[in-house]
């Protein structure tokens, strides 16, 4: 079954002097979030979200839902993931990486056993399955004891 | 130029069917959003995102400031874009879950313009828009845009 998602956004006056806002998720969960191209493009975003971190925090999420699924599919159902997605953006040329690590705590796996995983879980994810091809993709995988 | 890095962090406890997860931005521009696998592939949302949702707010806020930035560039800057994403999902025989479409839907009021050279400024700010460029691994992404009176 198809799942259709919206996101609205507008937009005032020039790229560089203007300003826009994403609007209220349909869903309700985050928004209005106030965007500029300055807080997208320098170093400081002045606590500003931008698309790159929402496309962000749509892979980290993305990844560990697959890696909990990978995991559990395999016996070992996660009792925690800690997943984040580090998206580097260089304005005029695009997006050009994005840096998945997940911190895992797993009962009953080796190491091995779970860096298997999160790579099955990186490549078969399907905000991965958009960006691969067009971005460098790496991975980062750790296990801790609890 | 330089390399401009953003990041998010997410909280996952659980299997995929029971389990869930919570989002969080590195800019705290949004913090602890709620999601889980049902509310991804369901239609009720509970007040809860998902990857997709965030994907279709990316895209309706990169497209609308490549266009905002495009038609600066040919002299007409606008005065207002309004763009709605649709991001869609679906599983494809023996590929899993793919995001398969983003839809847009474009309105912009844009002083001293006209069609033809709109449409051209529209095609530019599609290829110029990060993300739009960086979803056609899986995705078709449409546009339907009009200039508004």
């Amino acid at each position: 079954m198809a799942a259709d998602r919206t996101g609205k956004a507008t937009w005032q006056g020039d790229l560089m002097s203007g300003s826009g806002e994403i609007q209220e998720a349909p869903s309700g969960a985050f928004g209005p979030l106030q965007v500029t191209w300055a807080a997208r493009a320098e170093e400081d975003h002045g606590g500003k979200t931008s698309p790159e971190e929402l496309i962000s925090a749509a892979h980290a999420a993305c990844f560990a839902m697959a890696l909990s699924n990978t995991l559990a599919k395999e016996g070992h159902a996660p009792e925690r993931l800690e997943t984040s997605a580090t998206l580097t953006f260089v304005p005029g040329e695009g997006i050009t990486k994005s840096a998945l690590t997940v911190v895992g705590v797993v009962p009953g796996i080796d190491e091995e056993t779970f860096v298997r995983a999160a790579e099955t879980a990186k490549d078969g994810c399907p905000v991965s399955g958009a960006l691969k091809g067009n971005v460098e993709l790496t991975l980062d995988a750790r296990l801790i004891a609890e | 130029m330089p390399r401009i890095e953003r990041h998010a962090n997410v909280h996952w406890e659980g299997n995929l069917a029971r389990g869930g997860g919570r989002i969080n931005a590195g800019t705290g521009a949004f913090e602890d959003l709620e999601y889980s696998n049902a509310v991804r592939i369901g239609t009720g949302n509970e007040g809860k995102t998902s990857p997709e949702e965030l994907l279709a707010a990316a895209h309706a806020g990169c497209f609308t400031m490549s266009l905002a930035g495009e038609l600066t560039r040919a002299g007409s800057p606008p005065e207002r874009i309004d763009t709605i994403a649709n991001v869609v999902m679906d599983e494809v025989e023996g590929q899993g879950h793919l995001i398969v479409e983003s839809q847009l839907r474009v309105r912009a009021r844009v002083p001293d313009i006209d069609e033809d050279a709109f449409r051209r400024v529209v095609d530019e700010a599609d290829a110029g828009c990060s993300f739009s460029v960086l979803i056609k691994g899986s995705a078709q992404v449409s546009i339907d845009a009009e200039l508004e009176v």
